[in-house]
């Protein structure tokens, strides 16, 4: 019995067997990352209308886009690591849920640049929450190529999903998804007031 | 008071935390085949090894082949430092800033002038042998683990680029300029994440 005792004591005392955060190690950081955008559906909503509205301006905004966001969305990560202040993250998040579906649902087309603009913008706000937000046991690399790499992906389903735009009836079902996104931007900026 | 002691001996080292370990360790792989396996094991040398592979790929075929045979003998430079007991200081940050260039210059989609990506490259092998130098005694079994890991990393690093060199224009090509920003993203992520700790 006093063995018994003593075997649990050990065992409760043993620290390499309590994980008290998800996410420590390798597969925990990759999965802890590759999870962090997916599980915000204001991250979602976002990524997806950025790749559909990438499909709706068509070459070469559909090539760009989906290159320059992850590099713009590693600077504002940069700036949640350092803790630099900024203010209005998760209202930047939910507008640009808001903002990014009225493009796609009025089927803006502006110039290259105020498209590049607009989304680098947000993607500031993306990356500063995903920054701040790293936890101290994961494996750096493992969670941050998780995270980049589930925000690329999203990017794609939404490329994926645009372009449907080629045909009419996709065009329409198009701009109901960005309806659908805008919509629920407002609803996030609602919550927050 | 021997079970005592023994009791006690197993507090310690069950309460006693584990010691930081940077990169994966397999028991039993050690020496070469523990080399072989190092590349694939450690997350930030992937990143590398596809980082400046497509930034590699991104060149004519005869500069991504110019560039393998870079990256091999640097490899090479490296094992010499080694040899000569040479100490690098945080290699591994120097394996990210260069990780990250090669990514940028993979997202930029187009053949870079080959001295300048030759010097990506270069610093890629360098700082990734340097940062898997592992910790035993033995001169000769320090040698045999980075044989086996450069040649993982010369297979890989090569069959990247090859892969990237014959991707044709349009999805292919902007699929390697997307992986490439990803590379990029991750690898400035991770290097500001370590010196800010």
């Amino acid at each position: 019995m006093r063995r018994l005792t003593l075997a649990t004591a050990l065992l409760l005392l043993a620290p390499a067997a309590a994980f008290a955060h998800a996410g420590e190690g390798i597969a925990g950081g990759f999965v802890g990352g590759f999870l962090h955008p997916l599980l915000g559906p204001d991250h979602v909503a976002a990524m997806v209308a950025v790749g559909l509205w990438g499909a709706f301006l068509g070459a070469p905004a559909i090539v760009l886009l989906p290159v320059i966001f992850p590099l713009v969305m590693a600077c504002g990560g940069i700036l949640g690591i350092l803790g630099v202040p900024l203010p209005g993250v998760e209202i930047g998040i939910a507008l640009s849920a808001a903002v990014l579906g009225l493009m796609v649902a009025l089927a803006a087309r502006p110039p290259l640049w105020v498209a590049a603009l607009i989304v680098g913008t947000f993607a500031i706000f993306h990356g500063y929450a995903h920054g701040a937000e790293f936890p101290d046991g994961a494996d750096a690399v493992a969670f941050f190529a998780g995270f980049v790499i589930a925000t690329g992906l999203l990017h794609l389903c939404g490329i994926a999903f645009g372009l449907l735009a080629s045909w009419p009836n996709g065009r329409i079902a198009v701009r109901l998804a960005g309806s659908a996104i805008a919509a629920a931007g407002i609803v996030f900026l609602v919550q927050l007031a | 008071m021997m079970r005592m002691r023994a009791a006690f001996a197993a507090l310690v080292l069950l309460a006693a935390p584990e010691a930081a370990q940077a990169h994966v360790v397999i028991e039993g792989m050690s020496g070469f085949s523990g080399g072989l396996l190092h590349p694939l094991l450690v997350p930030a040398h992937i990143l590398a090894l596809l980082g400046g592979g497509l930034m590699a790929g991104c060149q004519s075929r005869r500069d991504g082949i110019a560039l393998i045979a870079i990256f091999a003998g640097s490899l090479g430079v490296a094992s010499g430092l080694v040899a000569t007991a040479y100490a690098a200081q945080e290699p591994g940050l120097v394996l990210l800033a260069a990780t990250a260039i090669a990514g940028l210059g993979a997202a930029y989609g187009r053949p870079l002038p080959l001295p300048a990506s030759a010097i990506v490259v270069g610093l890629v092998a360098i700082a990734l042998l340097l940062d898997s130098v592992p910790a035993v005694p033995s001169r000769a079994e320090t040698m045999l683990a980075l044989s086996g890991t450069a040649l993982t990393a010369i297979a890989l690093f090569a069959f990247v680029t090859m892969l990237s060199v014959a991707a044709r224009p349009g999805w292919p090509r902007t699929g390697i300029r997307i992986a490439g920003s990803w590379c990029a993203a991750s690898a400035l992520l991770v290097l500001v994440a370590q010196l800010a700790r």
